[in-house]
């Protein structure tokens, strides 16, 4: 499910900290940190650990050994409410890594976008489950935690088709009503994001 | 050129919308070969073409002024139509500026311009007869138009705009007024990049035809606007067929039968224009709709046979893609009787100057 | 606003410094020029005795102006004809042909400030850039780096209340390039214009301080290096053969021999003399193709690139 045919599928990789930025900000989504992961960003930040801040959101409350200063925010809105307080901004030649699930990456990179952040000093890396936001092209409305490929949405109740035509402003996925043509066909749900 | 407009047509509900037989002859119809091909098929937009509709910058035709009266209706029920990121307002006046001295120009029985000076800071009056719209305004500064420049002056003209801002080698979709798409979603694709908007179009992206169509457009000059010609098919005459109002017209594909498709199914082609804008840098890309039903199209044999070969030979996925499943078979028994299996020549111009009346 | 190219009258020429000639041009018709968007240039066509040169020069014009465009040239020492003409054979009442304008350096508007640094003449397209935040009330700061004689002659031309700050090498009066990069805010754009050699120097340090590709911006109008070993080309369609020499570019050569060959920034930027390549091994230096292009060995861009080794055949 996350590679697409569809071109506007972002394509996500494992973080490489870029040596010559001056400051470096990992921001994780901490019920998708397992051991192993936090052991990969220990030998990949490695290198820029003097430089690095890390923000934990959420998750588990020891995390053991770790490269940089760790930080713990309670949630997505404490990132947010972070990224535009930092008090003296943020510079160009900052980077910064985002480890999630999808809805999380997009929510702190759209966040990054209104403080200045262009897209080349972010990376996403992709972690956890598969569950997507999905956005009603009738109602606009989004609905959250989707896991199956046909979905009702939490707007106007429609049963939406999720397409994988992405946004990344919306950070959500396109869904259209599956029964409009020959409406109350609606076929079975299958648990494909999970 | 004097229009006589049909101003009570309409394009929803009881749909009255028809084609004189003069609409019918200009009409873009999109084949020149019997075989379906997929191409960029781009070339200059200049004054000239094989049918009418393609020898001014903007045309303005029969519908003009239903059309922005169903328009209005749409914006009405959802203003998300329009939009424009906040980067776009020197694109803005460039729509306007290029869209009134356009009309101006080429229809100066039916719109005129007059400017104090060229300069932003400039008093200008626009007078747009059809619509009885007479507005002076100062060119520049957005609080002297009841609304935005681009929303003000798309709001008077036939077809969708969308907005492309050029930067990092990319071109990105930053400002639109859309109400006649197919099937596309300005809320959704507002701000995406050329290749993200264009991300669900099947079988173009392996055949590396987006790739080249953007380097292209990166170096598209100013005065040198290019056209090229887009095709699906939509039951009734609807210009909003959205994805929002999706619920109200997808039921529509499964109404037609052998007796009402030559009434009801009607070809929907877009001339997109793609125009560089002079104080902003950024592209201008206007999607303008024509409709015709096939009952009208077989007025013109060439097409009624062309029609009937090409649909033949669709690939499936554009089929898919097209939302031609639920009724192709019934379009092509019914344009069989229309295709006499003569050799038809290459091009897309009529081959006849009058219509055999009915 | 359909049409390609425009007939010009010099309507005023002035000498602004010892190398500097500052042209006002309109259309010989009386008519209105197209408009022109920040950072856009003018391409004429110099019919010189020898060939007709077609140099691209910045508009310094206000964005958007149709009653003139305004240009400084500057006398290039080992000038390739152009500047040398525009300095001593043009003269008021002349007319010029020139293409519609081209923007190969606009702002990029979604910035949240917008620093500029140039060397010199390079700072004809910030005078546009300079205009255009003056009336959007864009954050913005220009760095002008040039011999102390110059700031009298470029003074004049900066809008009132623009953001400028003149540098020249005298001690507390160098530009700290590396300092001035490492101080900015996220979502700053960077501009360059002026000395292949400065230009070179500010992309590194941009890139050295950490800042992203997409918002470094450089104006590579004549700048780039066009010269090197003189070589051989055959043009294979019109069956010419033109020797390269070591300081004039293949695409002079090409002109010189009489052969049309479509061009625009002159500098490996704009993609437009992208020709195919029959034969040869090609030096690329251009800014446009890509690296599977530039490894395919299909294509050249003549006004800058050059060939390797041997003799380069083209398809011209």
């Amino acid at each position: 499910m996350m590679i697409s045919d569809i071109k506007s599928r972002p394509i996500y990789r494992d973080l490489a900290p870029e040596p010559t930025a001056s400051g470096h900000l990992l921001v994780v989504e901490g019920e998708t940190l397992t051991p192993a992961l936090l052991a990969a960003f220990a030998s990949a930040f490695g290198p820029v650990a003097p430089r690095l801040h890390i923000w934990l959101v959420g998750g588990p409350q020891d995390v053991g050994a770790h490269p940089g200063r760790l930080w713990r925010l309670g949630s997505l809105a404490d990132v947010e409410d972070s990224l535009s307080c930092a008090s003296r901004g943020f510079g160009i030649g900052d980077r910064l890594y985002v480890s999630g699930t999808e809805p999380f990456l997009w929510r702190v990179a759209e966040a990054a976008g209104h403080v200045g952040f262009a897209s080349g000093q972010i990376q996403l890396h992709h972690a956890g489950s598969l569950r997507r936001r999905v956005w009603c092209t009738h109602c606009h409305s989004i609905t959250d935690d989707v896991t199956t490929h046909i979905a009702d949405c939490a707007g106007c109740g429609r049963h939406l088709l999720v397409r994988d035509h992405f946004s990344r402003r919306l950070g959500a996925f396109m869904g259209v009503m599956v029964d409009a043509e020959a409406p109350g066909q609606v076929p079975a749900r299958e648990e494909v994001f999970a | 050129m004097t229009l006589a407009f049909k101003p009570d047509e309409t394009f929803r509900g009881d749909y009255t919308y028809r084609n004189s037989d003069a609409a019918i002859l200009r009409f873009p119809f999109p084949f020149p070969e019997d075989r379906y091909m997929y191409s960029v098929n781009i070339e200059p937009h200049t004054r000239s073409g094989p049918t009418d509709v393609f020898r001014r910058p903007f045309d303005v035709d029969e519908h003009y002024i239903a059309e922005c009266r169903d328009k209005a209706i749409t914006l009405e029920r959802d203003p998300s139509r329009c939009q424009a990121l906040p980067h776009m307002m020197l694109a803005q006046w460039d729509t306007l500026e290029l869209l009134m001295e356009s009309l101006a120009a080429d229809y100066p029985a039916h719109f005129a311009l007059i400017k104090e000076g060229d300069d932003f800071g400039s008093r200008w009056t626009w007078i747009n007869r059809p619509l009885g719209i007479e507005q002076s305004f100062i060119f520049g500064n957005p609080d002297t138009l009841p609304c935005e420049p681009f929303e003000y002056i798309t709001r008077q003209a036939q077809g969708d705009f969308a907005i492309c801002d050029q930067r990092d080698n990319n071109l990105f979709m930053d400002a639109g007024m859309v109400t006649s798409q197919a099937d596309w979603s300005l809320a959704f694709d507002v701000g995406m990049s050329f290749m993200e908007w264009h991300g669900p179009v099947p079988l173009a992206h392996q055949a590396g035809v987006f790739e080249r169509a953007l380097k292209f457009l990166l170096m598209l000059r100013l005065g040198q606007p290019m056209r090229r010609l887009n095709w699906t098919m939509t039951i009734n005459p609807r210009l909003d067929t959205s994805p929002e109002s999706y619920p109200e017209w997808g039921p529509d594909r499964a109404s037609l039968t052998p007796d009402n498709i030559g009434r009801k199914l009607h070809l929907r082609v877009e001339l997109q224009t793609l125009w560089r804008l002079p104080r902003s840098n950024a592209i201008l890309f206007p999607i303008r709709c024509y409709l015709a039903s096939l009952d009208e199209l077989a007025r013109v044999p060439k097409w009624g046979a062309r029609l009937h070969r090409v649909l033949s030979t669709l690939p499936p996925e554009l089929v898919d893609y097209k939302g031609l499943t639920r009724f192709l078979p019934t379009a092509l028994d019914w344009l069989a009787a229309h295709d006499d299996g003569r050799e038809l020549p290459i091009g897309i111009e009529p081959g006849i100057a009058t219509l055999t009346p009915r | 606003m359909i049409g390609d190219t425009l007939l010009l009258r010099v309507d005023a020429a002035t000498a602004i410094a010892p190398t500097l000639r500052h042209l006002r041009l309109v259309a010989a018709d009386g008519g209105k020029l197209p408009p022109a968007s920040a950072g856009a240039h003018v391409q004429l066509s110099l019919k010189a005795a020898a060939r007709t040169h077609r140099n691209a020069y910045s508009l310094v014009s206000r964005p958007g102006a149709r009653d003139a465009y305004e240009i400084i040239v500057r006398r290039v020492e080992a000038s390739r004809g152009g500047s040398a003409f525009i300095h001593e054979q043009l003269a008021v009442g002349d007319t010029v042909e020139a293409a519609w304008p081209g923007n190969l350096f606009p702002p990029v508007r979604t910035a949240r400030h917008q620093l500029m640094v140039a060397g010199g003449i390079g700072i004809t397209p910030f005078l546009s850039y300079l205009a255009e935040f003056g009336l959007s009330g864009a954050s913005h700061a220009l760095h002008v780096c040039c011999r102390p004689d110059e700031r009298e002659v470029f003074a004049p031309w900066l809008p009132e209340g623009a953001n400028v700050d003149f540098h020249w090498d005298a001690d507390g009066h160098r530009l700290d390039i590396p300092a001035l990069l490492a101080a900015q805010q996220a979502g700053t754009h960077l501009y360059v214009c002026g000395p292949a050699a400065m230009n070179d120097a500010v992309i590194a340090a941009a890139r050295d301080a950490g800042w992203p590709d997409s918002h470094v911006h450089c104006e590579h109008f004549g700048t780039a290096l066009s010269g090197g070993e003189a070589f051989r080309a055959f043009l294979a369609r019109s069956g010419i053969e033109v020797s390269v020499g070591e300081d004039e570019s293949l695409l002079e050569a090409i002109e010189r021999a009489g052969v049309a060959a479509p061009c625009l920034c002159r500098g490996g930027a704009c993609g437009v003399c992208a020709t195919p390549l029959l034969e040869g091994d090609a030096e690329h230096r251009d800014h446009f193709l890509s690296p599977t292009e530039r490894e395919s060995g299909r294509l050249i861009m003549p006004c800058v690139s050059r060939a390797r080794s041997g003799r380069l055949v083209l398809d011209l």
